[in-house]
């Protein structure tokens, strides 16, 4: 079995947030949710100043947090390492989103469904079709694409990425990029201190 | 809720199409994912296409948020409220195609008649040229064209000029050294985004190639280079001109490609032009026998670059000398107390520019041997969208001059707007060995005329594009510039002039009210429709075909687009607008006349277009299909058209030519022009900017440097990837990324400025040039230069009839210049930085406080709680 | 890095603090019922107070249900809650007030009508019943502090001190409420002085739990000195100095030594402590944040 992961390239990244859309777009987010961010960070003083972009997206950690807290069951882990989240049996209790500590889920909020993406409390044909996958209340949080990772594909986030600063792969086969870059380039995982063990890893 | 139905959306049941994006005027290769049910639910970058290698940015990727957008126009319109103006509801009353054709063409061919230079058109989408020639059906030369305002206008004619191209980049394939000056290309902007910045990455990643940016601010560029040089705004050329000062002094140069790919060791006399012998051929001194030569005498040894000589009589020296001695007051030390760029990074980085381009090495490729070069000076609209833009931009080419680099692989090369047919060069030799020439890369300029022809003045401009803002100078005093007819129509399509535009928005309102009649065409509500007598709506991207690959890098071929679902509205495409017009106007002829010569189809007869008959947007698209390679849409339909540029057309196509080192065609120019004017006794010759011409960049002041010193800082703008100028703001999934980054969120200082002004991040503002004004909230950051203040094209957007467009506070043209003293003599290219000062205020001015603005939707992002207003 | 040039991002897209956003107002009148009436019923329990204990179940059975659901996405389907004691502590909770609900009716049927001998149980039953109801009443009363002092995102509550101060802050407003009940009802169970005395040392304790808090979470990390300074100078300082401090643990404590015996000041101190405890409940939600993504620097 496949143990899914992602790694970001910070070398490459440069912040352009098509990822962000492309998820948007894959996974019809309403306004305002997000399952990933490419923060920014600012560091130095002027004229030895420089920025750096960081991806962010649910870690898919092995020892989830989010799963502990989960009191119904809804939040598990696939056998590939992907942390799901099944709709059907969220209460929305929001104590995953409490115990996550990269702040990855969100709340499907049935208001924000209703307004729609143009605030006019109508929805556009693609609102329409794509928000029936949601049953408002419930939390949500990315889970690597999974349906495309099914069907052997790369996830939208990634295969949009401009700069191929996200590499999807099997952190348990040593010869996939991911891995290979792991190995190579030193990749980290985001707060390590916290022992959550992500399946993210970062390069720099 | 056991759907077994796939919830994302690429993977719903539905089919996948090929298509192109057009979220900003470049064209990146898609795939979109139409349900069965016919909705647009996932546009992907087309893998199989290896320019952007199946990428999008960030607005290609919220196209479909374009299509849906309420906002749009759904018919056809025209205004009931007579009252023009800001604030001013048109008032919109649906109306019938035929109602509205009838009006406008009613409308325009009253002032058709009566003068055709009573109409102002302004026809942008650079992914059609068909409709932007138009106007040149009845022979207007005239335009109000928003596009190319601030960034072409020298650009195009220096790339015509030195590549015989319309643009230029660097080689990702092959540069190890790139050198990125106030230019967001590779990272953010400027050519292809999505593509560039693919190719770039790998470059930097796979290969390790080095990037330095050369900007004012810590773009992102200059983030992911390996360099940042800040630069005191708009002193760009005076940089270049330092490293080329350190590199001639210090031979790092590419002698052997100077004198034999270039014009370097012509000689020059006194008076700058060429020294010709009878027979008009130009003079090379041969240092070995130490006497002048014809160019081309085939007994030449040595050819000299420098020196000083007799010939004919005439003192003269070689066109590198000329340089070598403007040269001589460029040195780093100097040109520091202009740019702030320490005099040791400047000679540091003209070293490291020559070892990297490692002069002497070769490389073959598809069996021709040819020099590499791998380091190259990239730059655009921010490093020479300059008074002196000519100068600029030659100066930039200068550097790359001097380690041979132009066309060669790894360097810097000419890129084409449009290819239009496979076997096309679009290179051609010109006289005494040289290449020719080629400034005018969108098509003739309009001839000289006094009193002008053009409402622009662009009857002065022989080298240039177009000086749209020019409209307005001449607006204010027609009589100074002897104009003896008054636009009074103005046809927009795809066009978002009182946005784009630099100048105080009042006066630019002025201009708008004293039109008889304005018809637009767009797809959304902007700045521009709000004046509109009649709104003519077009299709989207996505609904409609095109043909066309725009400025591609370091690709070829044609990218299709084709409808993804039928029109949502009841819309045309710009093809059906135009034509239609046309058959009232009766200009359907002429029409498909200019189409023939423009689009290049009389290069393949049977693809002409017949004289009395229109055209739909797929048989045009059809034609241009088969005039790059024979196939017919339904070919594009199932193939990816574009393939990695043939080498033979991509590196040094001019083989065997000389290039341009030296513009002697700069005082041609000028001159002519000179004769004319006197003779036509022009009444503003003398203030003409004769200084602007020169064959060789100079170390000349620009005058924004020179406005009054209470305007102590910089005040500049920038593109970024997520924003098209400013037009995608108003899609809420592009709207969703840019309010939450801090670049796009408030009117940019360094902190140390920041401190010295008495202002902290957050403080409400009013900040003035010489010109106009704008008002803003503060924030800082360290990567700012000190002299800088930078307003992102995000806060530029005015109260307009679209909910999801915030407006900031006021627009940052305002405080652009818009006078002849602030334009390129050479170019009509206008300055596109201003001197500001900045005033602390309370509270925002009453105007301001209505209505959404950007910093109401920053604070709800940035405050606790949900947040987030819809 | 210097606590300055902490940036609070919001939800911004930029490496910074971001704040809490999931546990608002609802979920902390949730917490507030559920500790409030489970420390009622546990104070009452200690005096073998009926009175108080019904009224501290019907507390937490009523209201903080209500706000509970009202804060649940999907209350329909809020049974699942309970499906998985083995790892979350909501799930255990919602057992013990489930536990505590059961058993301690059972404790108050049994005090009132001595159902245990009555049925000839024998009084070890009901002794394992009331053990059962006061033990469920405990885990009701720390449950909470125990589900945030889980997250290891959110400095502030990453702490043993949480659910420690969950139980002092629920004594201390059990025994104020258990002191007007029982000025209130004819059973007069409980000693006066000795309630007050004891709601003084409480109070004495829940400023001592406060303080280690600050303290903890100050020097933890930067989230939890971003939390700190929130609440000491930042925009929740004067609900948390006025409210929390000063009407919650000041005024009260001032109160109570000053006039001893005297009703009015005993209402007016336990509306004080009210107060600033539901103050505590809802500013270390507002306080709450995450830390900030590890820096790539
Ligand atoms: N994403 C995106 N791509 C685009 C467009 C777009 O709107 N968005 N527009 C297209 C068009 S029409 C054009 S013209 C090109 C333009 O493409 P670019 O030239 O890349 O765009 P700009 O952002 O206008 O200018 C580049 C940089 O110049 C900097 N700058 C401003 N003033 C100065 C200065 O005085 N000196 C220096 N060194 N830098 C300065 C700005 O900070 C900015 O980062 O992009 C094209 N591609
Ligand atoms: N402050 C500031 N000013 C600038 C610039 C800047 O960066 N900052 N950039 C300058 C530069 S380099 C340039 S080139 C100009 C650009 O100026 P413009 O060419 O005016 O650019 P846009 O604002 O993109 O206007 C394009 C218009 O086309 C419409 N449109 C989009 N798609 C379609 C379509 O399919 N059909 C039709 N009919 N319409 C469509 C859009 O709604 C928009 O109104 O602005 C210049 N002005
Ligand atoms: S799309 Fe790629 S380059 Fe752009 S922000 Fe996301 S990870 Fe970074
Ligand atoms: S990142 Fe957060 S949501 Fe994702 S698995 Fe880890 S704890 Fe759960
Ligand atoms: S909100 Fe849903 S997924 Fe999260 S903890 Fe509660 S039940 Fe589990
Ligand atoms: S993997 Fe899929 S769901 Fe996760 S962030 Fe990327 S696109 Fe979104
Ligand atoms: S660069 Fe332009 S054409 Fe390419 S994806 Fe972005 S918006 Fe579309
Ligand atoms: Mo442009």
């Amino acid at each position: 079995m496949a143990r899914y992961g992602m790694v970001f390239d910070l070398k490459r990244c440069i912040g352009c947030n098509a990822c962000v859309i492309g998820c948007k777009q894959e996974n019809s987010l309403p306004d305002g949710m997000f399952f990933t961010r490419t923060l920014s960070e600012e560091y130095g003083v002027y004229p030895a100043v420089n920025r750096v972009y960081i991806p962010t997206l649910c870690n898919h950690c092995e020892d989830a947090p989010c799963e502990k807290a989960c009191p119904s069951g809804a939040t598990y882990t696939r056998d590939d390492g992907i942390v799901m989240v099944d709709a059907d049996k969220c209460i929305g209790c929001s104590s995953c989103a409490i115990a996550c500590p990269y702040d990855q889920r969100s709340q499907i909020d049935k208001d924000l469904l209703s307004h729609g993406l143009f605030g006019t409390d109508e929805l556009t044909p693609f609102e329409e079709d794509g928000y029936k996958r949601f049953v408002p209340g419930t939390f949500t949080k990315c889970d690597f694409c999974s349906e495309r990772v099914d069907a052997g594909l790369d996830p939208a986030c990634v295969v949009t990425c401009p700069t191929d600063a996200r590499i999807f792969g099997d952190l348990d086969d040593p010869g996939s990029k991911a891995s290979t870059l792991i190995r190579e380039r030193n990749g980290k995982p985001p707060m390590p201190e916290l022992k959550t063990r992500p399946k993210v890893y970062y390069i720099d | 809720m056991n759907d077994p139905q796939p919830v994302q959306n690429s993977l719903k049941s539905g089919r996948w199409i090929r298509s192109t994006c057009k979220m900003c005027l470049h064209s990146c290769g898609t795939r979109i994912h139409v349900t069965d049910d016919g909705i647009v639910n996932k546009i992907e970058g087309d893998p199989a296409n290896p320019s952007n290698n199946g990428k999008l940015c960030p607005k290609g990727n919220a196209a479909i948020m374009r299509h849906y957008d309420p906002n749009r126009f759904k018919q056809p319109m025209k205004r009931t409220n007579p009252k023009k103006g800001p604030g001013e509801d048109p008032m919109w009353e649906p109306i019938s195609w035929d109602e509205a054709f009838e009006i406008t063409a009613r409308e325009i061919k009253k002032s058709l008649d009566e003068d055709p230079r009573k109409i102002l058109p302004s026809l942008e989408d650079f992914q059609k040229f068909n409709i932007w020639v138009w106007p040149l059906a009845f022979g207007n030369f005239n335009c109000f064209q928003s596009g190319g305002t601030m960034c072409g206008g020298a650009y195009h004619p220096a790339n015509g000029y030195i590549h015989s191209a319309f643009a230029a980049a660097n080689d990702a394939k092959h540069c190890n050294y790139w050198i990125n000056n106030g230019t967001g290309d590779g990272f953010s902007s400027h050519l292809h985004a999505a593509a560039q910045s693919n190719w770039v990455a790998n470059a930097r990643i796979d290969r390790g190639m080095r990037c330095v940016t050369v900007e004012p601010r810590l773009s992102t560029s200059a983030a992911k280079s390996e360099e940042w040089i800040p630069i005191r705004p708009a002193t760009d050329r005076h940089f270049a001109l330092g490293l080329c000062h350190v590199m001639v002094n210090e031979n790092l140069v590419d002698y052997r490609f100077l004198r034999k790919d270039t014009n370097a060791p012509y000689l020059v006399g006194a008076d700058g032009y060429f020294v010709r012998n009878g027979e008009d051929k130009i003079y090379v001194w041969d240092s070995v026998e130490n006497r002048a030569k014809p160019w081309d005498d085939p007994t030449i040894q040595k050819l000299a670059l420098e020196g000083s000589f007799v010939v004919e009589g005439k003192e003269c020296k070689p066109a590198f000398q000329r340089f070598k001695d403007i040269l001589d007051e460029c040195s780093p030390e100097e040109m520091e107390t202009i740019t702030t760029v320490p005099a040791e990074t400047t000679r540091r980085i003209a070293r490291e520019f020559f070892k990297a381009a490692d002069v002497g090495a070769t490389i073959e490729i598809d069996g021709r041997t040819m020099p590499l070069r791998p380091a190259a000076y990239n730059y655009y609209r921010g490093a020479q969208g300059r008074k002196l833009g000519f100068q600029a931009n030659h100066a930039f080419k200068m550097v790359n001059f001097l380690i041979g680099n132009i066309d060669a692989p790894g360097g810097h090369l000419g890129v084409t707007l449009d290819d239009q047919w496979v076997d096309n060069s679009h290179v051609a030799p010109g006289e005494n060995g040289m290449m020719l020439p080629n400034p005018h890369q969108l098509g003739p300029v309009p001839p000289f005329a006094y009193p002008p022809n053009t409402f622009h003045l662009m009857d002065y401009f022989p080298v240039g594009v177009h000086p749209p803002h020019l409209n307005l100078q001449v607006f204010q005093d027609p009589e100074k510039y002897g104009i003896e007819f008054t636009p009074d129509v103005m046809v927009i399509c795809h066009s978002n002039p009182l946005w784009a535009m630099q100048g105080p928005r009042k006066e630019w309102f002025r201009f708008m009210a004293s039109m008889r009649f304005i018809v637009v065409s767009d797809i959304i509500p902007t700045e521009t429709t709000m004046w509109a007598d009649v709104i003519l709506p077009s299709h989207d991207a996505l609904e409609s075909w095109n043909m066309t690959m725009i400025e591609p890098p370091h690709t070829e071929g044609m990218c299709m687009r084709q409808p993804a679902t039928e029109p949502l509205y009841d819309t045309k495409s710009e093809e059906d607008i135009f034509y239609g017009l046309s058959e009232r106007l009766g200009i359907l002829e002429a029409y498909n006349g200019v189409l023939n010569m423009a689009q290049g189809l009389e290069h393949k007869p049977e693809l002409m277009l017949e004289p009395g008959r229109t055209y739909t947007d797929k048989e045009i698209a059809d034609r241009k299909g088969r005039l790059w390679n024979d196939k017919g849409i339904d070919w594009y339909i199932d193939n990816c058209a574009v393939t990695e540029r043939r080498p033979d057309k991509w590196y040094r196509p001019w083989e065997g030519m000389r290039l341009h080192f030296y513009i002697e065609d700069m005082l041609h120019q000028r001159d002519q022009l000179k004769e004319k004017m006197e003779d036509h006794n022009v009444p503003f010759r003398n203030e003409w900017y004769w200084d602007d011409y020169s064959p060789l960049p100079t170390k000349k002041l620009d005058p924004v440097h020179e406005e009054p010193e209470e305007y102590n800082l910089y005040g500049m703008f920038f593109k970024d990837i997520q924003l098209n100028f400013g037009e995608s703001i108003g899609n809420p999934w592009i709207n969703d990324i840019v309010y939450r980054d801090p670049v796009h969120i408030a009117l940019m200082l360094n902190p140390k400025t920041a401190a010295a002004e008495g202002l902290e991040a957050g403080d409400i503002v009013r900040v003035e040039s010489p010109y106009g004004k704008i008002y803003g909230r503060i924030g800082t950051a360290e990567g700012w230069h000190p002299d800088a203040l930078g307003v992102s094209n995000s806060l530029s957007r005015m109260n307009i009839k679209h909910k999801g467009v915030p407006h900031a506070g006021g627009h940052f043209n305002d405080m652009l210049p818009y006078d002849l003293r602030n334009t390129d003599a050479v170019t009509g290219q206008p300055e596109t930085v201003c001197r500001v000062k900045i005033i602390k205020l309370d509270d925002w001015p009453e105007g301001l406080k209505q209505g959404l603005t950007v910093y109401d939707l920053v604070d709800d992002i940035q405050k606790p709680g949900k947040g987030r207003r819809h | 890095m210097a606590i300055q040039e902490t940036k609070i991002v919001g939800d911004s897209f930029q490496v910074g603090v971001r704040f809490q956003r999931y546990w608002d107002t609802s979920m902390a009148n949730a917490f507030f019922c559920g500790e409030l009436g489970a420390g009622l019923f546990f104070i009452s329990y200690l005096f073998n107070f009926v009175s108080g204990m019904v009224a501290g179940m019907l507390i937490t059975g009523i209201f903080k249900t209500y706000f509970h659901m009202t804060h649940m996405g999907v209350p329909m389907k809020s049974w699942r809650a309970i499906l998985r004691p083995d790892r979350s502590w909501i799930s255990r909770g919602l057992m013990a007030i489930v536990f505590y609900l059961v058993f301690g009716i059972a404790h108050c049927l049994n005090l009132t009508f001595h159902l245990d001998t009555a049925w000839g149980l024998g009084s070890t039953v009901g002794y394992i019943v009331q053990l059962l109801a006061a033990f469920a009443a405990l885990v009701v009363m720390t449950y909470q502090g125990f589900a945030m002092s889980h997250s290891k995102a959110i400095s502030l509550w990453n702490t043993i001190l949480m659910p420690i101060s969950s139980l002092t802050y629920s004594l201390t407003g059990g025994a104020v409420l258990t002191m007007l009940l029982v000025n209130l009802s004819p059973e007069k169970a409980a000693n006066w002085e000795f309630l007050t005395g004891g709601i003084l040392l409480l109070l004495l304790i829940d400023a001592l739990v406060l303080v280690s808090l600050l303290y903890s979470a100050n020097k933890r990390s930067e989230g939890g000195r971003v939390s700190t300074l929130l609440l000491l100078t930042g925009i929740y300082r004067q609900a948390f100095l006025y409210l929390v401090v000063g009407a919650g643990l000041i005024l009260p404590a001032l109160l109570l030594w000053l006039l001893p015996g005297n009703f009015a000041a005993a209402l007016l101190a336990a509306v004080a402590i009210l107060a600033g405890y539901y103050g505590y409940r809802v500013l270390v939600f507002k306080a709450g944040v995450y830390e900030p993504m590890t820096s790539f620097r």
